[in-house]
């Protein structure tokens, strides 16, 4: 169907419209992904007034197979997954969960929404400092709880796998709030008249959950899975807070940040290196593409069952 | 008449506003940065009080960022010409002749970037030794920083008091330091402690037990790039051996959570019997408690007392100018004047830096602990170390891979880690 804004001039109208909001995403979005690109054949620095070569695939080369650094990098692609799966199945269920239980009749439920959702207003260093407080081995409130039991953690600062969970946690702690919001909108949406029916046919909480209710979500579930799966595969502020650069956790989003701005290397002053870290960045938008593209093709092709 | 009136009284502050208007026209908002050292940006604080008092034409706007973030807003805020003054680190290891395909540390590329000034005929460069200025200021035979000071970072601070209660003599040989932390946990006191949770704290107090056995640093990185010396030969396993005994035995549990600024204020406490770390925590923990009595000496790591008279450390921070600076006149009148040798002399007192300035004298109680090593201080591994491309995440001699604070348990595999991560990039450097 084609819209008619009327003749000579008036056509141009919605153009014009359009155009201050096409300008601010080449601006701050696609120009900075296209230099991005272009800048991963390159060995530049970062730094103005310092020359810029043109490298072809070597950056692309040494981040896959140069050397043990490259199994390192390799293996923080592998941890992101991980992290990206830990993360998108903990926070989807508990936030599913949490909107069911908010969304029944509860006596200060407003409340619990807003406490549920407040870690997601405060910014990763914020939810840093909170729980690096929270973790602290020598005396901090899990510390002391677990004395109680006569079982102690070094939390943060404990081996990889431990330390890296902790981080999973606290992702999750932080961003539970949106799955939560979006899933309790989603719920809201859903007419009573549904579950008077089901109800009226026997149907049993289960019952109702998985024909009236998981169904009728299928937007908000989409929705969150998405959020979830991309804003994980990206995650990098609260490994830099809670962790810093340290050998066994890092993912790659974090890499790419600590090889832009020289904080990896073993020397006290490491190089700026942003050609490098612009090429891991496009491997890492390739990754969060493939799987992100994936996940919504399995999700269409979920909804279009449904709604058949 | 009213009009008249209300007519004047707008003439008038016109008037005043136009008169007023050049005085704050011609105030410069000097920007400097700085890392986060308490003594130091407490003393920094008190001297652009005292400058600006001094110079009412100049407001020093101080941005302080935690050292591991300095690089990063460095070069952010110098693309961004946002800034004037830079406090600096490490300008010290260039690549040398047999470090092939390495990537130049970032003083370098910033140079070469021309975004630092040559401040080579600034008369207030006078003030530092040659030695310095050549050693950590010179690129290409133009002066860019003045260095600040040296720091020791290879010595223990110890608590006097615990170790004349507890009847355990100052450590010169490795055996005496194990003995001292058996006696010290034996009776329940924690031996070391450290600041974990920054990372680096753990593995820069160990330093000093890889000086007392690689006397020659510098030799110790060519050796390294030339495949003379290897991190899993049988002298380096001694040396992951005794690493392995200083992050399990020595290092009190708990110290993972302990931030770096945060340590000197517990073993300042009393709680614990050593802290192994540079010389620039002195005058925070003097801060934290004055009556506490503590002495400084270098790690004992070698078995031959000899070995451990060694103080290993660097050229610490310096400063250094934007080459676009529009404030160069105001940047070098700061320069100038923090030079001068009696504002250096009260600078060192505060921050506790071994002076680069000739006519300084480190007059403090961390002076008087380290004058019988100033003429053994050496500059250290990690001043020349340049890691080569393709190195692996393990191609350091840093103790903290051992547990608690990493995986390994058992020194032989990760000396042969060690060892094939730095291969891989010597490798490809061969290539």
């Amino acid at each position: 169907m084609t819209y008619h804004f009327g003749r000579g001039r008036s056509r141009w109208l919605p153009y014009l419209l359009l155009l201050p909001g096409v300008i601010a995403y080449f601006v701050i979005a696609l120009g900075p992904s296209m230099a991005t690109t272009v800048y991963s054949f390159t060995d530049a620095t970062g730094l103005p007034g310092a020359p810029v070569n043109w490298v072809g695939l070597d950056n692309y080369d040494e981040f896959l197979f140069l050397g043990q650094a490259a199994r390192d990098n390799l293996n923080a692609v592998g941890r992101t997954l991980v992290f990206c799966f830990f993360v998108t199945t903990i926070q989807f269920t508990l936030g599913l969960l949490v909107a069911i239980i908010l969304n029944q009749k509860l006596r200060g439920r407003n409340f619990f929404r807003t406490l549920y959702f407040m870690p997601v207003i405060l910014g990763a260093v914020i939810q840093g400092l909170i729980w690096s407080l929270f973790l602290y081995p020598l005396g901090g409130p899990l510390a002391k709880f677990l004395a109680v039991f006569g079982a102690r953690s070094e939390f943060l600062g404990a081996q990889p796998t431990e330390a890296f969970a902790w981080v999973i946690v606290v992702q999750i702690w932080a961003n539970m709030g949106t799955t939560m919001i979006i899933f309790l909108a989603g719920l809201q949406t859903i007419s009573k008249e549904y579950y008077e029916a089901a109800s009226s046919d026997g149907a049993n909480r289960w019952q109702v959950f998985a024909n009236v209710t998981w169904p009728l979500l299928t937007p908000s579930v989409n929705t969150n899975l998405l959020l979830n799966v991309i804003g994980s595969l990206q995650a990098w502020q609260l490994f830099l807070v809670l962790l810093g650069y340290r050998n066994g956790t890092q993912v790659l989003g974090y890499l790419i940040y600590a090889t832009g701005f020289g904080q990896t290397s073993g020397s006290v002053t490491s190089s700026f290196r942003q050609g490098y870290a612009a090429a891991a960045s496009i491997i890492m938008f390739i990754l969060v593409l493939v799987i992100g593209m994936s996940v919504q093709y399995v999700l269409r092709r979920r909804e279009a069952r449904i709604l058949e | 008449m009213r009009k008249t009136v209300l007519l004047s009284v707008v003439a008038l502050l016109v008037l005043s506003v136009a008169l007023i208007q050049p005085a704050v026209a011609q105030t410069t908002t000097l920007r400097v940065l700085v890392h986060q050292n308490p003594p130091m940006v407490e003393f920094m604080e008190a001297f652009n009080q005292q400058f600006q008092e001094r110079h009412p034409e100049i407001v020093v706007d101080m941005s302080v960022v935690n050292a591991g973030d300095l690089s990063t807003v460095t070069q952010t805020r110098l693309s961004a010409n946002d800034i004037d003054v830079i406090d600096m680190f490490g300008f010290s290891n260039a690549a040398q002749p047999y470090m092939t395909d390495v990537d130049p540390p970032n003083w370098q590329q910033l140079i070469d970037a021309g975004l630092l000034m040559d401040i080579t005929d600034q008369p207030f460069v006078a003030n530092y030794d040659d030695a310095t200025i050549r050693d950590a200021g010179t690129y290409n035979d133009k002066v860019y920083q003045i260095n600040l000071g040296r720091v020791s970072y290879s010595g223990i601070f110890y608590n006097q008091d615990l170790f004349t209660a507890n009847n355990v003599i100052v450590p010169t040989t490795w055996s005496e330091l194990v003995q001292a932390c058996e006696t010290f946990v034996a009776a329940n006191i924690p031996c070391m402690t450290a600041g974990g949770k920054d990372g680096w704290p753990i593995f820069v107090g160990a330093y000093g037990l890889i000086g007392s056995l690689y006397a020659d640093q510098a030799g110790l990185v060519e050796g390294l790039w030339t495949g003379t010396i290897t991190w899993n030969d049988e002298k380096a396993l001694e040396m992951w051996s005794r690493m392995q005994i200083y992050t399990r035995d020595m290092i009190e549990s708990g110290a993972s959570g302990i931030a770096g600024d945060a340590a000197p204020g517990r073993f300042a406490s009393g709680a614990v019997a050593m802290f192994p770390g540079g010389t620039w925590y002195a005058p925070a923990i003097e801060s934290a408690e004055p009556e506490f009595e503590w002495g400084y000496i270098p790690f004992p790591g070698s078995e031959n007392a000899e070995d451990n008279q060694y103080l290993f450390g660097k050229y610490d921070q310096g400063w250094a100018v934007a080459a676009n600076t529009p404030n160069a006149e105001a940047a070098m009148t700061y320069l100038a004047e923090f030079s001068a040798p009696e504002n250096y002399q009260l600078f060192v007192n505060a921050v506790g830096f071994i002076p680069t300035q000739p006519t300084a004298q480190l007059d403090t109680h961390l002076g008087e602990e380290v004058a019988p090593y100033l003429a053994n201080f050496r500059v250290g591994y990690e001043q020349y170390w340049v890691a080569p491309r393709g190195v692996g995440q393990y191609a350091n001699p840093w103790a903290s891979y051992f547990q608690p604070f990493g995986t390994f348990d058992d020194p032989q595999a990760l000396a042969d880690t060690v060892q094939a991560d730095l291969q891989s990039g010597l490798d490809v450097a061969g290539s």
